[in-house]
């Protein structure tokens, strides 16, 4: 018998079941966020809000894992090695990032560099894993990573149609992400914690429920003024990054080679 | 046309250029290795000969991105690529033909295992290969290779010449046919050398043909059947490029009467975690005009040493005792340049951090052009070879002009005409009145530049 | 030395989903408070109490004080007014429903910090690689938690490397952003460098796997790990369930 040396020419395309899976988490995620905005339900510690607090929880987490089922089996090994690396840079960049500049969390660092530099299906698993792995630490970011798989998957979106050829657009994609994570992880925050992670953003959120906000409303008026300035910083720092590697290393990124995400510099 | 009998692999190599390169990296190369011979190929940093190994191992071209117009046969098939398209490369099948060791074994250990033998087991599991029937191949292999001793350690903390035994006994897990290894023996000491050698030897007389990319003629390369010259990408058969030793620092005889620069005296130096200080009781005086090397086995703390120099390590016990003159300073060359390289551009790396207008700013294209990096100027420092990358990482410190300078493993990675540079940059140091200490363990090089030798001892007995 | 049991990493953490649905959805104060007190008893038995308490409080505080901000202080619909200045209106509800969402977030955090402390990650990995999820997955868990403490020691080497070049920062919005650039660029640019060096040599050794795979490693397990599993398993949805129903009936 003699040895396979070489590979089939076609590379193997997405079969049906996992992009039914991918279908399934999308399908969850919106229909919990819909029927959450529709009901806005309002106790939040008799009978309804424990229900209220255990389904989104289990509906978040649950979309975000067959997201990464989906996803998982398609990313090429290179992605592979790059993505712990991401999650790695995510933590310890974003303690030293966010050591001196303390109103940013900047924890999305290295998702937003793999959705630059492997698109946004890598984007979305580095999200996703990154959530799951954060949680060993800190379990309340669990139903989180819904949101952190948008956060890779704009990325990569953004990446491919060309945020990444100018400078100032990174920002501005960064700006627009934010929006959408926020309004997307608001319910989360709202009715499984009640509050969010730190005193200052509950401080806001405190201010606009005195002036007569729903809770759902003042968490995502909240998350609509931290969120979107922090995507675009993180979106800036990622492609500053980015221009500063070597052509060499970049062009090894098959997904910047293909959607010409550098232009210019790329080619340089 | 197929593979005689008495051939493993076949090369016979156009063209190679990676994706977006202006020029070809390889053009016009043959090669073809019979069992248990041992092909040397041998030249500088940046000659490509990583490139050639990484087509060997199957590991370039990347589908899509490179260019390779060459035709191999490897376990009697035929293997043709062309410019416009190649066929795509089964890593695991090309694997289990030809083996491959980087340069830096962590590259090949996973790194995510508890133990030695959980890493060795890897390439099985990924394989599906029974439990019991696991253990039995890497029992047989520990016997073969005498790794017992290596098997519940965990993987990462082996020294240097551990690592390389380890990847090599994965490698050889497989019995490829064909082992490609990327010098094996740089930055071990004589010790570790001397076990990877051995190993080395086995896996040759179990008859696999192996293939060893090296920049100096090493012990592994006195037993070699064939010598190939790798230079600009190209081969020769005679070395013909043979650097000349210039004029060294050993030449001139600093003055016995000379000012003291540095001085340890009795010190203890150790870190805070550990109880046993790594070094005791050091006495050491640097004067202007002398070069002195630190030497000794892996862990005995020469690098310790340079940091305590640099002041970047208390002593726990004794003195250190810097008499530069005012405005006289320190610069160290740390063993990494990975870790401090991160500008666009080679200039703009060197001139960091200096004021524009000042005396060293001035001084940078002199800097980069005693070290030949005048051309590079404008080349993203990453994007130079290992040994041009070594030169820009001494010139950033260079470019201060500092009275003490210190090298920690200067030689690493440097091949015959950086070592040249580095020689002259320190002859220019001594010349004006400034003093090196350098940690090494290349006995020729020391020979050469330093007056004279410090021999530390081995740590109390925490290697193995 | 930390205290262990020969259990199955999927038993620990089947155990504690179960637990804290079911105490989240019953929400009676004396239950979550045992619930605590139970994991705290474990961990002592573990020795590894302080460790526990000191990761939950460093978690817990500012969500606690969040919602006490939210609920406590700015309350509008409770009745029992306790003290109310300009937009600040504390409640006694507000407080009750504050202190509830509080020991709601104390379990999860608790519960689950505790089973980080009990597993041996190695074992999670193996238990991970030796499931039916995809073979990526526990590579990509593995190769992050060993990767974490090598990046941190580097960026510590780098930071040494750039103050021994003297390439100082200075201060200011100019100086926090040439630090990052002296601390992220190196540590970014051979981070990326060394995942392309090591992809190829991962891919040669047949990664990720094709095919079934196997693990040298085997994890502790028994058969009645397995049934407690699937206890547990049926624990994570009928618990709730089981609280929530009755109140549902009431309601509807």
């Amino acid at each position: 018998m003699s040895p396979n040396l070489t590979l089939p020419e076609n590379a193997t395309g997405h079969p049906l079941r996992r992009r039914l899976m991918a279908a399934a988490g999308v399908l969850l995620l919106m229909g919990t966020y819909t029927a959450l905005v529709l009901t806005q339900p309002a106790g939040l510690i008799d009978g309804l809000g424990q229900g209220v607090a255990l389904a989104t929880f289990a509906a978040y987490l649950a979309a975000a894992i067959l997201l990464l089922a989906a996803v998982l089996p398609e990313l090429p090994v290179a992605t592979l090695t790059l993505i712990p690396v991401a999650l790695a840079l995510n933590i310890v960049l974003g303690q030293f990032v966010g050591s001196v500049m303390i109103p940013l969390y900047l924890d999305s660092l290295g998702t937003v560099l793999v959705g630059f530099l492997a698109g946004r299906r890598a984007g979305a698993a580095t999200g996703v894993l990154g959530t799951l792995i954060w949680s060993l630490f800190n379990p309340t970011v669990l139903p989180f990573a819904a949101g952190a798989a948008l956060v890779g998957f704009l990325a990569g979106t953004a990446a491919r149609f060309g945020a990444l050829r100018r400078p100032y657009l990174a920002p501005v994609a960064g700006l627009v992400a934010g929006v959408l994570v926020g309004v997307l992880s608001a319910p989360v925050a709202a009715f499984v914690f009640g509050g969010t992670s730190g005193v200052g953003t509950g401080a806001l959120v405190a201010a606009f429920r005195s002036m007569g906000d729903s809770l759902l409303g003042a968490v995502t008026k909240q998350a609509l003024i931290s969120d979107p300035g922090d995507k675009a910083i993180v979106f800036l720092l990622a492609a500053l990054l980015i221009y500063a590697l070597p052509g060499r290393l970049t062009a090894g990124f098959a997904f910047v080679r293909r959607y010409r995400v550098l232009g210019r510099r790329g080619s340089r | 046309m197929s593979a005689g009998r008495d051939t493993v692999l076949r090369l016979a190599l156009e063209r190679f250029s990676y994706s977006g390169a202006e020029g070809d990296t390889l053009r016009d190369i043959d090669l073809s290795l019979a069992p248990g011979s041992l092909t040397v190929i041998a030249g500088d940093s940046g000659s490509g000969k990583s490139t050639l190994g990484a087509v060997l191992a199957g590991m370039l071209p990347r589908h899509g991105g490179d260019e390779l117009e060459a035709t191999l046969h490897l376990a009697g098939q035929e293997i043709r690529h062309t410019a416009g398209a190649g066929p795509r490369i089964d890593p695991v099948g090309w694997a289990r033909q030809v083996g491959m060791l980087p340069q830096d074994a962590r590259h090949y250990l996973s790194g995510v295992r508890e133990t030695v033998e959980e890493e060795l087991a890897l390439g099985l599991e990924n394989a599906g290969v029974p439990r019991a029937r696991m253990r039995e191949r890497i029992a047989a292999l520990a016997d073969r290779l005498g790794l017992h001793a290596l098997l519940p350690r965990d993987p990462g903390k082996l020294s240097g010449g551990q690592e390389r035994l380890v990847a090599l006994a994965a490698l050889a897990l497989d019995a490829p046919p064909v082992l490609v290894l990327d010098e094996p023996l740089a930055g071990l000491d004589a010790a570790a050398a001397a076990r990877v050698s051995a190993l080395v030897g086995r896996l040759r007389s179990a008859s696999t043909a192996l293939v060893l990319l090296t920049r100096s003629r090493d012990r592994l390369a006195a037993g070699a059947d064939r010598v190939l010259f790798l230079r600009g990408g190209s081969c020769h058969e005679a070395d013909t490029a043979v650097a000349p030793r210039t004029a060294t620092a050993a030449n001139r005889r600093p003055l016995s009467h000379a000012s003291v620069l540095l001085e340890f005296a009795g010190v203890d130096l150790g870190y805070a975690a550990s109880a046993e200080p790594i070094v005791a009781g050091l006495d050491l005086r640097l004067r202007a005009g002398e070069c002195v090397a630190l030497t000794g086995p892996n862990g005995s703390g020469k690098t310790t040493v340079l940091k305590a120099a640099a002041g970047l390590l208390r002593p726990g016990a004794g003195e250190i005792v810097h008499r530069t003159n005012p405005g006289g300073s320190v610069g160290m060359l740390l063993q990494n340049p990975a870790d401090q390289l991160f500008e666009r551009t080679v200039h703009r790396e060197v001139a960091f951090g200096l004021p524009r207008r000042g005396p060293e700013a001035a001084r940078v294209p002199a800097v980069l052009d005693a070290l030949g990096l005048a051309a590079a100027a404008d080349t993203h420092p990453y994007e130079l070879p290992a040994s041009a990358r070594r030169l820009v990482a001494l010139a950033t410190v260079l470019v201060r002009e500092p009275m003490v300078l210190l090298l920690d493993e200067p030689t690493e990675a440097l091949d015959a005409h950086g070592v040249e540079r580095l020689h002259m940059a320190l002859g220019a140091v001594l010349e004006r009145g400034g003093a090196v200490l350098l940690a090494s363990h290349d006995e020729a090089f020391m020979a050469a530049a330093a007056h004279r030798v410090h021999r530390l001892g081995a740590p109390g007995g925490i290697r193995a | 030395m930390p205290r262990t049991a020969p259990l199955h990493p999927f038993t620990v953490l089947a155990l504690a989903a179960a637990v804290v649905a079911t105490t989240t959805a019953a929400g009676r104060w004396w239950l979550s408070c045992t619930v605590l007190l139970g994991c705290l008893l474990l961990a002592v038995w573990a020795r590894r109490a302080r460790r526990l308490a000191g990761l939950a409080a460093a978690i817990l505080a500012p969500a606690w004080g969040s919602q006490l901000l939210i609920h406590g202080m700015v309350d509008t619909a409770g009745s029992q007014v306790l003290a109310a200045a300009g937009p600040l209106r504390i409640t006694a509800e507000g407080l009750r429903l504050a202190a509830e969402l509080g020991l709601r977030t104390a379990v999860l955090v608790v519960a689950g910090l505790l089973c980080t402390l009990l597993i041996d990650r190695h074992d999670l990995v193996a238990a991970v690689d030796l499931s039916g999820a995809p073979p990526q997955l526990g590579y990509l868990v593995a190769a992050t938690l060993s990767l974490l403490p090598r990046l941190a020691q580097r960026q510590r080497a780098i930071g040494e490397a750039q103050a021994l070049r003297g390439a100082a920062a200075g201060a200011g919005p100019l100086g926090w952003w040439r630090r990052v650039r002296l601390r992220s660029v190196p540590l970014v640019l051979s981070a990326l460098q060394d995942a392309a060096d090591r992809s190829t040599h991962l891919a040669a050794r047949g990664f990720p796997a094709a095919g079934p795979h196997t693990r040298l490693r085997s994890v502790p397990d028994s058969a009645g790990q397995r049934r407690l599993r699937r206890i547990a398993m049926a624990c994570i949805v009928l618990g709730p369930l089981a609280v929530l129903a009755p109140t549902w009936m009431e309601l509807a």
